[in-house]
């Protein structure tokens, strides 16, 4: 098993060796590595450097308790077939990280506007983020756990003195 | 009076539709497409335009940002038009009753001529819609707005 996760171990080593953090290997072309928001930047460019050069996805965890969210980057190598995720924490008050659209380009593009949507988090550098689905949306942004959707439902499209409306709000 | 009426004639020998859906509304026409219930028999076709539609269908839940292409395409067709609204979404926002995202009564946006009701409606309840405009489409005004602002009240 050791020798078969050479090579994960391998972009394990050459990360930690630049940005002095622990990564892990989860297992079998699974690698994860968790940094700092400051660093995410050079680490991306770090990792299309050594073959990273698709962006599979980025997403969006919201932990209102911790006050965080938490950023995960799926990034794929053809030539090592490693899928590496990397993860980083922001202030759930100040959701601000610098865009990696310089790096993978309209890849990138995409998965920001929808996060700046969904999430509100602000992705600096980046020069379009208008909304992909929520034209004319003047509520909060609705991926929020805190959102209160179902009594946004109720007071943007129900009445509550309408009869065959009023249940909707038992 | 007369004039209308005689455009409206045209309607009753073949309906030209355009198909307006979202999500899994096309579910609810594919079988009126193929030959088991096949629609062109009773001159129900489909165009790819909506400025050659007599009929707009409009199908499964509209988001807030789909309705306003909808209302393009509904102000795209030329009279005299009509517009048939398939499934519960359309009526009520079905199983979407509570998203933030999508419109919950259609008529409150396009004036709807005849619901359909079922998740997905029947074919068959589709085909008796359009017989219905087959049969009474001489009573009903040409001007498919005015129709359902009068039936809004």
């Amino acid at each position: 098993m050791a020798e078969s996760l050479h090579k994960e171990s391998k972009v394990i080593e050459d990360i930690s060796a630049k940005f002095k953090i622990a990564g892990k290997v989860q297992r079998e072309r699974r690698v994860w590595v968790t940094i700092d928001k400051d660093e995410l930047i050079a680490l991306c460019n770090f990792a299309k450097g050594l073959g990273f050069e698709h962006l599979s996805a980025i997403s969006v965890t919201d932990w209102p308790e911790e006050g965080t969210f938490e950023l995960t980057y799926h990034l794929w190598s053809y030539s090592e077939r490693i899928l590496l995720t990397i993860k980083t924490k922001l202030d759930r008050a100040n959701p601000a990280v610098g865009s990696v659209v310089p790096i993978w380009k309209e890849n990138a593009q995409i998965h920001e506007r929808e996060l700046h949507e969904l999430f509100g988090v602000e992705f600096e550098g980046n020069e379009d983020l208008t909304p992909l689905f929520l034209e004319d949306w003047d509520g909060p942004p609705p991926f929020r756990k805190d959102f209160d959707w179902k009594e946004y439902v109720r007071q943007q499209y129900y009445d509550q003195a309408n009869e065959r409306e009023r249940a909707y709000y038992d | 009076m007369v004039e209308q009426a005689t455009k409206m004639k045209r309607l009753i020998n073949a309906i030209w539709i355009f198909n307006w859906f979202n999500s899994c509304g096309f579910c609810e026409l594919i079988p009126l497409v193929g030959s088991r219930w096949d629609m062109e028999r009773f001159g129900m076709i489909i165009t790819g335009t909506p400025r050659h539609a007599d009929v707009l269908f409009i199908a499964g839940y509209q988001t807030l940002k789909s309705i306003k292409r909808a209302q393009v395409i509904y102000e795209q067709m030329p009279d005299p038009k009509a517009v048939i609204a398939l499934g519960a979404c359309t009526m009520s926002g079905g199983m979407y009753w509570d998203s933030y995202n999508t419109i919950k009564r259609l008529a409150d946006y396009i004036p709807v001529n005849i619901y359909i009701p079922g998740c997905p409606p029947r074919p068959e309840a589709v085909f008796e819609a359009c017989m219905k405009i087959f049969h009474h489409v001489g009573a009903v005004p040409p001007h498919g707005r005015k129709f359902a602002k009068a039936h809004r009240g």
